[in-house]
């Protein structure tokens, strides 16, 4: 590579894009390293507040990842073949979104040399047990899953096509492993909200709807970022090419899963509003009233879900491509914010102990500026993979396969594998 | 391989989703039985009325158990009033018989004991502080640095007898299990020979903290209790602690 060639790639858009990452994944490196040298000290994670903005970096991401379970399954099983290239963009995403989930929890652990003991030391009475079990074993599902998209790649096709034309052969068994993300994901997506729900020392969680928001929420807010990135891919560059129809029948979709999942969100609410019980009223208050309910009343509810819902359900702005990319942009931020406010809402109002009727305490937290640095690399990162698959697999490519992906041919066998 | 039906693959659904349901089902009911029955059942008994909040059993605690300076295992809190005296309320692990730190724990590093000491294996612990958010008694500090350098707390209240606790997991009260299980070893009597005793009670000026075996009708606390009025912590919960305590009486504070 001459300095030419060099100069060039910094003038291009590409270049100046992966540059803007580079550089919060360099600051984001240096946090993360600052984190593993000098503890969790340089957070501002307490006693009483001990899960923050990386929890909800590591809750979010999954939650990203959710569409990729969900659009599987409708291709797979339930045989909505011709959504099969949105189900294997939201497959990539979902992989990106996994690696995210696993280096924001190496952060947030407080030995992450001992990672490993998660999958070696069971309590299996523990929700977080149940995650991490479902959670590893998705991911083997998604790398499997993945591994046709990775067979996409120029080189490897050149250089290794036998082991291409095996990769590629996944795909085979794309339905078993749709029934393997569907158990898996159904299981810990839904978790990752009982985590929160099973904490009876923190009333305002303490109910068992919390899982059934997080699954929900993380199916819509999972498809509205795959075909939110799918879109804004296809506007930037030539390699990615989409079918419109598809992405606007998903959205339609994720419309009315909208619609479900805001009747289940009123549900929860009001019947919060009924009688005192401290800390479950202090924390609706927090919410619906306190430091959290600009986020609750703008981000979650009037931006992330009704303004969404009347965008993608009304044919006219839905069709309008800016739009409906607005409404499912909406819709992921309004998911984020959700994890971060049902996050802070149990962990910002103490209940004390002592005797008599239970009173109330609270507690802060805002994130450190160490926090912000590694939580922003590790979301370009995802930025980055993304970017990198749509670049080098053809991770948004809508066009038939015969047209856009050429056969593999391995010469020694003198067979044709159709990757 | 032969394409797969759709009735193929809903049935192995099917039966995968049951299977795992099945096991999770058989899982939560072993699980969620608490500590083991029988044998000894160590627990605190502390009087309110004698309690005159001095801090001393801060101080040893920390001694004893090696605790840096910036964590407090067993605090001293202020209880209100009764007549005009101010009434307190030490803190130490309530020890829960369902203890929720136990049951979240993701690598079981939060366990019982056989005696119904909720016990840390800080070597097992990979730090995630689901047990932190978990306890309804804040029973727990997360040793966000290192402890090193000098503890203040000796010589003059004790000698550390275990070890320090490393950065980046979490440390509780242990009802000074060393303590007990040296002085069984010992063919002493926890809760009446001092060396046997949590380090808190030994050094308690008053009184106002007895220790003793729950199962054993004529050990020091299961008088205490028979003989008082006694409540413990947020029982509402159902965590079932085994630190109790006898409210303060205005004639006896």
């Amino acid at each position: 590579m001459n300095i030419a060639s060099i100069k060039s790639f910094f003038k291009s858009a590409w270049g100046k894009w992966v540059t803007f990452l580079g550089f919060f994944l360099a600051t984001g490196l240096s946090a993360g390293l600052l984190v593993f040298w000098k503890g969790l000290s340089v957070t501002h994670l307490t006693d009483l507040v001990p899960w923050g903005l990386w929890i909800t970096i590591d809750l979010s991401s999954i939650a990203m990842a959710g569409g990729a379970f969900f659009l599987c399954a409708g291709v797979y099983l339930v045989g909505l073949k011709q959504y099969e290239p949105v189900a294997r963009t939201a497959t990539f995403v979902g992989l990106a979104g996994y690696t995210m989930a696993m280096l924001a929890l190496m952060l947030d652990i407080g030995r992450p040399d001992r990672f490993w003991h998660a999958l070696v030391y069971w309590n299996h009475h523990s929700l977080l047990w149940e995650v991490t079990m479902c959670v590893c074993l998705y991911l083997s599902v998604l790398v499997l899953e993945s591994m046709p998209i990775l067979a996409n790649l120029e080189w490897l096709r050149d250089r290794y096509p036998r082991l291409a034309a095996k990769m590629s052969h996944v795909h085979h068994y794309a339905p078993y492993l749709a029934i393997a993300g569907l158990c898996l994901s159904m299981l810990h997506q839904s978790s990752l909200g009982a985590v929160y729900g099973v904490i009876k020392a923190r009333p305002f969680w303490y109910k068992p709807d919390v899982a059934v928001l997080f699954i929900m929420s993380a199916v819509a807010g999972g498809m509205s970022l795959t075909v939110f990135a799918s879109m804004l891919s296809a506007r930037l560059t030539k390699r990615a090419v989409v079918k419109d129809e598809l992405l606007e029948r998903v959205a339609y979709f994720i419309g009315w899963m909208m619609v479900a999942y805001l009747y289940f969100r009123f549900w929860d609410a009001l019947s919060m509003t009924y009688t005192y019980q401290a800390g479950r009223t202090e924390g609706l208050a927090l919410v619906t009233g306190g430091t959290l309910s600009f986020n609750f009343w703008f981000g979650e509810i009037l931006l992330g879900a009704v303004i969404p819902i009347i965008l993608l359900l009304n044919k006219k702005t839905r069709l309008n491509p800016a739009l409906r990319m607005v409404a499912l942009l909406l819709i992921a931020g309004g998911v984020i914010a959700y994890r971060w406010d049902t996050n802070l809402s149990g962990l910002l109002v103490l209940v004390s102990y002592l005797p008599g009727a239970p009173t109330v305490a609270y507690t802060s937290y805002r994130p450190s500026l160490v926090e912000w640095m590694a939580g922003l690399g590790i979301i370009s990162y995802g930025v980055m993979l993304f970017s990198l698959g749509v670049r080098y697999l053809r991770v948004v490519d809508h066009r038939p396969v015969h047209e856009e992906r050429v056969p593999i041919t391995v010469e020694s066998a003198a067979e044709t594998v159709t990757a | 391989m032969t394409k797969a039906s759709r009735r193929d693959v809903l049935k192995v659904t099917g039966v995968a989703l049951a299977a795992i349901a099945g096991l999770k089902a058989v899982n939560d009911v072993t699980a969620s039985e608490g500590a083991p029955k029988g044998g000894r059942k160590w627990a605190m008994v502390i009087d309110q009325s004698k309690c005159t909040g001095c801090g001393y059993c801060v101080m040893a605690c920390r001694a004893t158990n090696n605790v840096s300076p910036e964590i407090t295992w067993n605090p001293v809190l202020e209880a209100g009033q009764v007549g005009n005296k101010d009434i307190y309320l030490p803190r130490p692990c309530m020890q829960c018989e369902k203890a929720p730190c136990v049951e979240v724990c993701m690598v079981g590093a939060s366990y019982y004991r056989p005696d119904g000491i909720v016990m840390m294996d800080y070597d097992k612990c990979i730090g995630c502080r689901y047990c932190e958010v978990a306890c309804p008694y804040q029973a727990r500090s997360f040793n966000w640095k290192k402890f090193d350098g000098p503890n203040p707390a000796v010589p003059e209240w004790g000698e550390p007898e275990v070890a320090r606790r490393p950065r980046g997991v979490p440390e509780k009260c242990a009802f000074c299990y060393q303590r007990i299980d040296r002085g069984l070893a010992l063919g002493l009597v926890p809760g009446v020979d001092p060396e046997a005793t949590p380090a808190c009670v030994d050094v308690c000026p008053t009184g106002a903290r007895v220790f003793g075996d729950l199962n054993d009708p004529n050990s020091p606390v299961s008088k205490l209790l028979n003989e008082h009025p006694h409540f413990r912590l947020r029982e509402d919960l159902g965590t079932g602690p085994r630190v109790y305590y006898l409210p303060a009486n205005p004639e006896e504070v």
